[in-house]
């Protein structure tokens, strides 16, 4: 039981590092998503908002826990 | 296949198996020090045969679901993985959380074997072959989830299987003949790295399943992992900067 509760936890950690980043994420790919779905938006311009927030939170993320002072 | 998308594809798989190896080596190497290579050979064999297990009963599930969902669902977790790695390694890198360490892992294992032992509460044997089976087992899910990430996509799971292949032979061979902990391996550089490209990856296949035809096509990786990188080093500089004046 103690082994499957760990990969669990491993598989979660694997992708949810950070609550806040991965709720971000999630967050900017939804809103492309929906952009390109919804209102016809060019996907290009989707992928490029996808690509620049990620880079954007990515360092938001960082600073963040530097601040905080921790992981 | 082009090899402007299969390199990366097999780089990313051998270097990110590598840094997981190198940490269930360790693991493994604690438990066969302390009870045995029986213990520690069993436990491997039984995390491989579960790992394998999972493989044969998702890989052809993958056949099944439609492209550019399978793109997308990819996309969106390498995302999700890729930067989290990448947050930690630029955070190590400036110092704010400490590095891996091979050699403390080492010790801490072989303590906590070490108190079962004395305590003889348990059959030893079977909690260090637990051990063992627990490091293959959580480790190798990294390897086998980063391969089908970055091979499902374009037709690419056998070469990047090939390269973590590679990167479990390169270990155990390095383990076999010096028989420590692989402690000089460049850890968080290898992090940082692998964090780079799979964010990049991310960022491709995130976007095919969007239907984004990107200009240059593959090439575009490199461009993407460029910018995560140079995002990976302004992110550590500024946090830097930032412990040094809370220091203050």
């Amino acid at each position: 039981m103690t082994v499957l509760k760990e990969i669990a936890a491993e598989l979660t950690g694997m992708f949810v590092a950070e609550k806040r980043l991965t709720i971000a994420v999630l967050t900017v790919v939804t809103m492309a998503g929906c952009l390109v779905d919804f209102t016809e938006l060019d996907p290009l311009v989707g992928g490029s908002i996808v690509l620049f927030g990620c880079l954007t939170l990515l360092i938001e993320s960082v600073c963040r826990s530097a601040r905080a002072g921790t992981s | 296949m082009t090899w402007s998308v299969a390199a990366p594809a097999v780089m990313a798989a051998f270097l990110a198996s590598l840094v997981e190896v190198v940490e269930a080596f360790t693991i493994v190497l604690a438990v066969a020090t302390l009870r045995g290579w029986r213990s520690a050979a069993l436990g491997t064999i039984a995390g491989l045969a579960v790992l394998a297990g999972i493989v044969l009963l998702l890989g052809p599930l993958l056949n099944r679901i439609p492209l550019h969902s399978l793109q997308l669902a990819i996309g969106i977790l390498l995302l999700l993985f890729g930067m989290g790695w990448l947050r930690k390694a630029s955070l190590r890198a400036a110092g704010i959380i400490p590095l891996h360490d091979e050699d403390a892992i080492f010790a801490a294992e072989a303590a906590q074997l070490g108190q079962h032992q004395r305590r003889q509460q348990t059959n030893l044997d079977w909690v260090a072959g637990i051990t063992a089976l627990k490091a293959v087992l959580l480790e190798g899910l990294e390897v086998v989830f980063i391969v089908i990430a970055v091979g499902a996509g374009r037709g690419l799971l056998m070469p990047a299987s090939f390269g973590a292949l590679a990167a479990c032979a390169l270990v155990l061979a390095a383990g076999a003949i010096i028989h420590r902990p692989l402690s000089r391996v460049p850890e968080n550089t290898l992090k940082f790295g692998v964090g780079v490209m799979l964010s990049a990856f991310g960022v491709f296949w995130t976007g095919e399943g969007l239907g984004v035809a990107w200009p240059g096509q593959d090439l575009a990786l490199l461009l993407f992992a460029a910018l995560f990188l140079a995002a990976g080093l302004t992110g550590s500089a500024l946090a830097r900067r930032i412990s040094v004046e809370i220091a203050r």
